[in-house]
């Protein structure tokens, strides 16, 4: 009992950098302790941490949004989920060395606090919890599909592919409102307009969809890859889509899917208390196979759900 | 761990420690044990039980508050025989006081679930929940009328064998003290208090409840004082004179929170929210305990029970 590994735990970070990429979106990048590392090793996209951020401060007032003034007064207490956007494991002589990278949305009183984050600055973590995306053994080509602030697991999802799979083809779709709510770098790219610097990085070819038309196509990002779907054939048998975003995104990739036959792993989101089964708060509607219907955890069994198990519901 | 200044006896059971997990912040137990020693405890409450399986509330079902939490889960549960079958195996191999919270819908489901149960030897006794405020049947119905109370609290007594029946009450009725009476009156061999406090958080732009359920049980820091003195109530005024140990509970983060329920009267304290954030908490004040009872000269935590001057 004593020597064997842990799944989960908590532990100890620093914090190696803290970064605005543009308006309330941040990138924060946190190396962890041996033990951290340890249990982070092994860890696949779509997985998650809880951070503690009750004991950060607010950073100075004239540097909270306008708009979170008067949200930003309340006191943190629960733990905050936030799956990764890459995480970079170097093996050293004393065992693994993990750094993590969140992209973070400022929109209430945790993450105003997170924006004070410095270097060197310690936080808590639990994790790794949940349950990834699953790479299925034929798999020739994947089809990823993100909205919003459901983007940063799907680029972590882009370079493991590229990392661990290199035959498999892989596409991203990324859907936001508009130009400004695309949580990456955006830039002008020299034949072929925008382009996201994160997936061009590594070397993953991004279709960009926003609601308004602000970049890229526009609509919706499902409809994005529905006209991609009409122009270019895929084989259901070694084709996947993988897919995180609002739960009405998620419910439309996957009636996408259904239509094409391809297989779809959806991530979910929900509020929750613990991150580890305790609190019951985080639950997703899903299918029995004896047709009915019932609740799972969305941190224990989830938050990557196969999307023909879900009864979504909009929000 | 063996801390002999921390051994307790409450209702006849000879606890570990003077520290148990609260229901339903702590599952079935197999989730805590990845992340601390079960033997620090004093004991483990359970998730509530139904006879049925119960789906509980949709989402969303919690809401951070100021100091606080709002949670409306709705009592979901596996029911009483997927319990039996998957869970009892796992408790059996904990090394720590197990006690299951009882839900029920009628007064002869709760007795049905404790009959079953009784017989089992990994469990050392029952909660009575009669004062959960997310659930349109059963829960505070009972818990705010004594007459019920009553009824309720006798007809599980005379199922649970040997094993003591605790019955965790809730803080919203006039006198608390009047519910306390009605429980010891009929056979409670443990009080435990509070359960939450019913309250709602609306949000503004949309005009409507953030739960799902519209209203939510508050617990967390925010109502610890309203917790204190009430266990500080029912001490003078009931369980003190009739010699029924109380559990206190509600938002204790802290080792000095808990030493303040202890002073106030309560005889052990269970540990909730805080589990949430950290899920080794309720070990973690265990242990500064004993570095307190050290400290301060206590040789036995019970010194301290009802201290306050």
């Amino acid at each position: 009992m004593q020597n064997e590994m842990p799944k989960k735990g908590q532990f100890q970070a620093r914090v190696l950098s803290n970064q605005q990429i543009r308006r309330c979106y941040y990138r924060l990048n946190m190396q962890f302790d041996a033990f951290g590392s340890r249990l982070f090793e092994k860890v696949t996209p779509g997985q998650f941490l809880e951070l503690d951020l009750s004991s950060v401060s607010l950073p100075a007032p004239s540097l909270v949004p306008e708009n979170l003034k008067d949200k930003s007064t309340r006191p943190v207490m629960l733990r905050r989920p936030f799956s990764f956007s890459d995480v970079i494991v170097t093996p050293t002589a004393d065992g693994p060395c993990v750094k993590v990278e969140i992209l973070y949305c400022v929109l209430g009183p945790a993450t105003v606090r997170m924006m004070s984050l410095k270097k060197g600055d310690p936080v808590n973590i639990l994790g790794p919890l949940g349950n990834g995306f699953s790479v299925p053994d034929n798999l020739t080509h994947a089809l990823l599909i993100a909205g919003g602030m459901g983007s940063p697991p799907i680029l972590h999802l882009a370079s493991y592919l590229k990392h661990h799979y290199p035959n498999v083809e892989v596409l991203s779709f990324i859907g936001a409102r508009n130009i400004e709510d695309l949580p990456f770098s955006v830039r002008i790219g020299n034949f072929k307009g925008l382009v996201l610097d994160e997936f061009e990085s590594i070397r993953v070819p991004s279709h960009i969809a926003t609601d308004d038309g602000s970049a890229g196509f526009d609509g919706f990002v499902t409809d994005c890859m529905r006209h991609w779907l009409e122009d270019n054939p895929v084989d259901p048998a070694t084709t996947a889509v993988f897919s995180c975003g609002p739960e009405p995104m998620l419910a439309s990739t996957a009636k996408l899917a259904k239509d094409y036959a391809l297989p779809c792993q959806v991530s979910m989101e929900r509020m929750m208390a613990c991150g580890i089964g305790l609190c019951q708060s985080c639950v997703v509607d899903t299918k029995t196979d004896s047709g009915g219907s019932e609740y799972k955890l969305c941190c224990k069994n989830g938050p990557v759900f196969d999307a023909e198990t879900v009864n979504f519901h909009g929000e | 761990m063996e801390n002999a200044t921390l051994k307790t006896d409450f209702a006849g059971l000879t606890l570990a420690a003077p520290v148990m997990t609260a229901s339903g912040t702590c599952g079935y137990a197999d989730e805590l044990a990845e992340f601390m020693d079960m033997s620090a405890l004093g004991a483990l409450i359970t998730k509530s039980i139904s006879i049925e399986p119960r789906p509980g509330n949709p989402t969303p079902r919690i809401v951070e508050t100021n100091s606080g939490m709002l949670n409306a889960i709705g009592l979901a549960n596996m029911g009483l025989e997927r319990f039996l079958e998957e869970k009892i195996p796992i408790l059996e191999q904990l090394n720590t006081k197990i006690l299951v919270n009882l839900a029920g819908k009628s007064i002869d489901e709760y007795v049905a679930v404790a009959e079953r149960l009784a017989t089992e030897k990994a469990i050392d006794g029952f909660e009575l929940n009669i004062s959960c405020p997310n659930v349109k049947k059963g829960g505070i119905t009972f818990g705010t009328d004594p007459v019920l109370i009553g009824e309720i609290t006798s007809a599980v007594k005379a199922v649970c064998h040997n094993k003591p029946l605790m019955v965790k009450l809730t803080p919203t009725v006039t006198d608390i003290s009047v519910t306390a009476k009605a429980a010891v009156e009929a056979g409670a061999d443990a009080l435990s208090l509070i359960n939450t406090f019913t309250a709602m958080v609306i949000d503004i732009e949309k005009r409507k409840p953030v739960l799902a359920n519209r209203t939510g049980g508050l617990s967390g820091p925010a109502i610890k004082p309203i917790a204190v003195y009430l266990v500080n109530k029912v001490y003078n005024e009931v369980a003190k004179d009739a010699d029924i140990p109380i559990l206190g509970t509600g938002g204790i983060m802290t080792v000095s929170d808990t030493i303040e329920f202890i002073i106030a009267g309560a005889s052990a304290v269970a540990i909730g929210t805080a589990t949430f954030m950290n899920p080794d908490a309720a070990e973690k004040i265990t242990h500064g305990l004993a570095e307190y009872c050290k400290q301060k000269g206590i040789s036995q935590i019970s010194e301290l029970v009802g201290s306050l001057r």
